[in-house]
């Protein structure tokens, strides 16, 4: 472009012909910037929720080891991002690159189950009928949401606690109405406004846990 | 042999995560170069196709559900698709075809030129994805790759425009930083966007 004025008009109908590197490079700055920031922040975050949670996570572990030693199986459930996070649950429990591969199962995978339910009964419902399903005393039911306020995961706790089942949600912010469910055995809050800091360090705390079981079950050498 | 007390093991968990998380910040460049071919694509309507292998999978099933339903409200919605999440086209095309195939078939199937196809593999090391990066390249999408450890064999491919690489072993850490990695790609992206005169005619798909 250098030495030539643009025609009328040209500018206004594609600026980004006009516009000047240091314009491109203002915003490449301001977004690398962004990147180092949200980087320190969950750093942070996980931090917070090592000192807050720390020694619940230790409990938890333990009692999941001794639900799996029996031969309980796990069940994770939630919605959106966190459905796949719950994926991961099952995944990371069931099919682990070393330690002891354990039975569990992720209630979102079934897509000609949760469309039947969601369109025949309702939405609420579709990972509480699971568990009814499948679920028993020695079992584990783990929950995720980012606002502690989904109404079929709140649904699906009472559900396992009404079975027996040992029950674990992860929520965000100050844990919605999942902090409000007495029926509910462990829950891990990560005290966070950000949706995405919240799934980061709820990635973590189900990576924790699943590491902290494994040594609990005597199947992880130090 | 020394018995470690569990409140010791859950602090040395979370220990092992800061120095990988701290050194997503020295990829900060990397980032947001990134970002901004992909506002590119984007804003010439292209899509975003995304795959990965088990836990990846999840990711990429993650990826696509943040693009096309933000959290943040008032964000433009965007186009993308996890086509690792199909077992039915998944186990058809790995059953005649060889697993290798499986994204490699579907990316050839749904992509256009515009497109972004975005690959998930913690040891870089999936055969798969990697097969899915080159028939994206070959078709003139933008390919990113999220991975970690030493970047395995995705690191070395010449189809791969962006490689972001985790600086961990551990998978499960790996994944972590790779969660950050895409919010902070899908926030960022928007940032271009705010910016249109950046990025090039729009064009209305």
């Amino acid at each position: 472009m250098a030495g030539s004025e643009p025609p009328e008009g040209m500018q206004e109908l594609y600026p980004f012909l006009y516009s000047g590197e240091s314009e491109i490079e203002t915003v490449l700055a301001e977004v690398g910037r962004s990147t180092a920031e949200k980087a320190a922040e969950i750093v942070s975050l996980r931090r917070e929720v090592a000192e807050r949670s720390g020694v619940l996570l230790a409990e938890c572990a333990e009692a999941m080891a001794k639900r799996f030693a029996l031969g309980g199986r796990l069940f994770s459930f939630g919605n959106g991002g966190s459905s796949t996070d719950a994926q991961e649950v099952a995944e990371v429990f069931s099919y682990p690159g070393r330690g002891r591969a354990l039975p569990a199962l992720c209630l979102t995978g079934d897509v000609a189950l949760l469309t039947a339910l969601s369109n025949d009964v309702s939405f609420e419902v579709v990972f509480a009928r699971q568990l009814a399903a499948l679920g028993g005393s020695g079992d584990i039911a783990l929950g995720l949401s980012t606002s502690g306020g989904s109404a079929n995961v709140l649904r699906a706790i009472d559900e396992a606690a009404r079975r027996g089942m040992l029950t674990i949600a992860l929520a965000g912010y100050q844990g919605g109405k999942l902090a409000e469910l007495e029926a509910l055995d462990y829950l891990f809050v990560i005290p966070s406004a950000s949706v995405h800091r919240i799934q980061e360090a709820q990635t973590t705390v189900y990576h924790v846990l699943w590491e902290l079981t494994q040594h609990a079950l005597g199947t992880l050498s130090a | 042999m020394t018995v470690t007390p569990p409140m010791e093991r859950v602090s040395q968990a979370f220990a092992r995560r800061e120095t990988a998380g701290r050194m997503l910040a020295d990829d900060s460049e990397r980032v947001a170069r990134a970002c901004q071919d992909m506002a590119v694509r984007f804003h010439r309507g292209g899509k975003l196709i995304a795959f990965g292998n088990g836990g990846a999978g999840t990711d990429a099933a993650h990826v696509a559900v943040e693009f096309m339903h933000p959290v943040i409200v008032g964000k433009r919605a965007l186009p993308a698709l996890a086509v690792s999440n199909d077992a039915a086209a998944i186990t058809g095309v790995a059953c005649h075809e060889g697993f290798a195939e499986v994204f490699a078939h579907q990316v050839r199937e749904w992509a256009a030129p515009a497109d972004i196809a975005l690959g998930i593999s913690s040891d870089g090391q999936c055969v798969d994805v990697l097969r899915g990066l080159e028939a994206a390249h070959a078709l003139g999408l933008l390919t990113v790759a999220l991975t970690g450890g030493d970047g395995g064999t995705l690191a070395r491919s010449p189809a791969i425009d962006h490689l972001l690489i985790a600086q961990c072993d551990d998978p499960a850490v790996v994944k972590e930083i790779h969660v950050t990695t895409y919010h902070i790609l899908w926030e960022l992206v928007h940032v271009f966007f705010e910016q249109p005169g950046l990025l090039g005619p729009e064009v209305i798909g």
